[in-house]
């Protein structure tokens, strides 16, 4: 993964990227970059393609257009010694042995057989499962098969992360499990690129994000620059009566006695809240924060539905 | 689980090596696999032990039998019956048919043979007491040998006597391109080839058909694809069945040639003369190339069935019919050993499918030509690599469409700009 264009390009680097599924264009026009070290966050609605770019980052797609690097090259299976994939779509060999199929996978990553079979040892000791080493995976539960993929997706100690839905059909012990081990392996120094919907952990674990809608990119950057794009700062606002409506501010929820008000370009917090003094309106409360990431979310994909509905 | 890789060797043949060593391992490490592959040469075996107490039985009645006198009466329309020899058989002459059958029906005779007037033109009767289907056969034997013994005390001489029943050795030397050819002999070194490929097409095709399912059954693609080319992947698993194979045709082997070693005369055995047998390189080389080229094809479209099906149930359905294409040969047998140049042996020799089986045994009874050799090898290999290509491709795009069937005109037309892309 490491290349001579590695000092020049960002770990990942992807650049005018098309993918078209017959007639279908999946994505349009894509570029975007992730850093060596950071953890990424790469959102969007089902059907937005981010599995889609994933795919084809790793080579298992062809893209139709466009540049997509890892290390400044085009990604090969002889690479795969150095990176950890976890699927979307998800599975191992049902039908044969934990250690077997955990040893396989580690020698297919480049580790020794004997470096493969203890790493697999330790690991099983430490998520619970050493009983279970000789057991077919088909006779563990949902979960401890959960805790042996992640298990081969990390057991190269792997500089770039991709978790594709990472915690899809994750139990809760599992999912802790799952977020523990992406903070040792940020600590270690790994690149972490997360595709995810759960905002909470974006929030907590991404340094920046991009967000997908229809094949192209609706926003990039920071944690904090995504949301300054989206009105960054909202008033969340208790009142009794009722809301005004104002050229100053939109309202981004309304529960009825409690209400999330964007400001528009211009509008200052002394303004609003002059404004719903002035109307009339009880304010119980008034407090400023960021726009949540979720916010974001829906306000963007809400567009989409809202399209799709009309 | 902090320590990185101490050393990561080329992983390419790297991993053709730990691919080859998994697929092997866990298809042998099963015992379903050894009951299987033992249940053949356990059968053998037991067959062949009761082949050797029924023949120490057998025997012992035999030699008993040999010494029990034939009590019979007969009747000569012909004349030609020697009386002498007849007595001496234990037969006597009946004045009355009707009276000779009742004797039969009421056990004081065991049998009564009717010699017609023309033997040549009208069949002997034979009228015995049953002793049982096997036993039975000795009447008919009796009433022949007395014939046989007519006709050598009317002809005089041993000689013409055994000219005349047929019973004379041939020994025949053909020669090809000036040089002796090996006959018989010859062809059966190079038809062992047929043999290997049918027994390892016969055992081993459903596996690799359900090797390349089990991938996308189990969701395992899109992280295979990570670490391995869908090239090395595939052609492990081709390396692998085929090792196991061998496995198992050796296993299939080992009491048949314990018991033709060792114990060849008390499992009455042919008397196999391999002095008769002709190694000729030619032919030895175009067999193995055959198979190998015959089995490469036949895998890659196993596995490129796998790759497109959704699961085995459906993969069967595409199995079937392919299984009769590579063996239909076979009921053309007669016409592929007497007439190799009629159009539709030609036809088989020549399509793909059905070629390796064909041209196997031409090759085996000689009359595949150098030309046809070249071609069909050629056919093979080169087919077999472009479906091997065509199977890589499909894995890599059938596999992770997990619910349905691929689409081929998709798939094929992503290739064709994928290709021009590259």
């Amino acid at each position: 993964m490491t290349a001579g264009g590695a000092a020049r390009e960002p770990l990942v680097h992807i650049e005018d990227f098309r993918m078209d599924f017959g007639d279908h264009t999946v994505i349009k026009d894509l570029s975007f970059d992730v850093r060596a070290g950071e953890t990424f966050g790469f959102l969007g609605s089902n059907g937005s393609g981010k599995t889609t770019t994933l795919r084809a980052l790793l080579g298992i797609y062809q893209p139709t257009a466009g540049t997509l690097h890892i290390g400044g090259k085009s990604f090969e299976p002889t690479d795969g010694a150095r990176l950890g994939y976890l699927p979307e779509e998800r599975g191992l060999y049902k039908k044969e042995p934990v250690l077997d199929v955990m040893v396989y996978f580690g020698r297919l990553k480049g580790l020794g057989k004997a470096q493969a079979r203890a790493w697999s040892l330790d690991y099983l000791e430490r998520v619970q499962l050493a009983d279970k080493a000789t057991s077919n995976l088909d006779k563990l539960s949902g979960g401890q098969q959960q805790k042996i993929q992640l298990g081969v997706t990390i057991m190269n100690d792997p500089e770039l992360l991709i978790l594709d839905e990472p915690t899809k059909g994750f139990d809760p012990v599992n999912r802790r499990l799952l977020m523990d081990i992406i903070e040792e392996q940020k600590l270690a120094g790994a690149t972490v690129i997360m595709v995810t919907h759960q905002m909470e952990e974006v929030e907590r674990l991404c340094d920046r994000v991009i967000l997908l809608k229809d094949g192209t990119s609706r926003a990039y950057g920071t944690v904090t620059d995504v949301q300054e794009q989206f009105g960054g700062t909202v008033y969340r606002v208790g009142y009794d009566g009722v809301l005004p409506r104002s050229a100053l501010y939109d309202v981004v929820r309304n529960t009825g006695g409690y209400a999330e008000l964007a400001p528009r370009p211009g509008a200052d917090q002394a303004a609003v809240l002059r404004e719903l003094v002035t109307s009339g309106t009880a304010i119980t409360s008034f407090t400023t924060a960021r726009v949540s990431l979720e916010e974001i979310f829906i306000r963007v994909y809400g567009e989409q539905h809202q399209t799709v509905e009309a | 689980m902090g320590t990185a890789p101490a050393q990561r060797s080329p992983l390419r043949w790297h991993n053709l090596g730990t691919v080859v060593g998994f697929e092997f391992f866990r298809t042998t490490k099963k015992p379903r696999f050894w009951i299987a592959t033992l249940a053949i040469p356990l059968v053998t075996a037991i067959v062949f032990a009761l082949i050797f107490v029924s023949n120490s039985s057998t025997s012992a009645s035999a030699d008993a039998q040999k010494n029990a006198a034939l009590a019979f009466v007969y009747t000569d329309g012909s004349g030609i019956i020697p009386e002498a020899a007849a007595q001496a058989a234990g037969g006597a002459r009946a004045a009355d048919p009707a009276q000779a059958v009742a004797d039969v029906k009421s056990g004081r005779v065991d049998a009564y043979f009717a010699y017609p007037a023309d033997p040549a033109a009208e069949s002997v009767k034979v009228y015995g007491a049953d002793r049982g289907v096997f036993a039975n056969g000795t009447y008919e034997a009796v009433a022949k040998q007395l014939l046989m013994v007519a006709a050598q005390a009317d002809i005089g001489s041993p000689q013409l006597t055994a000219a005349a029943s047929g019973n004379v050795r041939v020994d025949t030397e053909t020669y090809r391109g000036g040089a002796a050819s090996g006959g018989f002999g010859a062809a059966v070194p190079p038809l062992m080839f047929l043999v290997l490929f049918y027994v390892m097409v016969i055992l081993l095709s459903n596996q690799m058909l359900n090797s390349t399912l089990e991938e996308k059954e189990n969701r395992v693609t899109e992280m295979i694809l990570t670490t391995l080319n869908p090239t090395t992947l595939i052609m492990g698993k081709i390396i692998s069945l085929l090792l196991v194979g061998l496995v198992q045709i050796s296993v299939f082997l080992a009491p048949i040639i314990i018991g033709f070693v060792f114990f060849r005369d008390r499992l009455s055995l042919p008397d196999v003369d391999l002095s008769d047998v002709v190694f000729e390189p030619g032919p030895l080389l175009v067999g193995a190339l055959l198979l190998l080229g015959g089995f490469l094809l036949f895998t890659a479209v196993l596995g490129a069935i796998g790759a497109v099906m959704p699961n085995a149930k459906e993969a069967g359905v595409v199995f079937g019919p392919l299984m009769a294409l590579i063996f239909v040969p076979f009921y053309a047998i007669s016409l592929i050993l007497s007439d190799p140049t009629s159009p539709i042996v030609q036809a088989f020799t020549y399509f793909p499918l059905s070629a390796p089986v064909t041209a196997m045994l031409r090759n085996g009874f000689g009359t595949l030509g150098p030309v046809e050799s070249v071609i069909v090898i050629a056919e093979l290999f080169i087919v077999g690599i472009l479906m091997l290509r065509f199977s890589v491709h499909l894995f890599r795009y059938g596999s992770i469409q997990y619910t349905g069937k691929l689409s081929l005109t998709k798939t094929l037309r992503r290739g064709r700009r994928e290709m021009a892309g590259s």
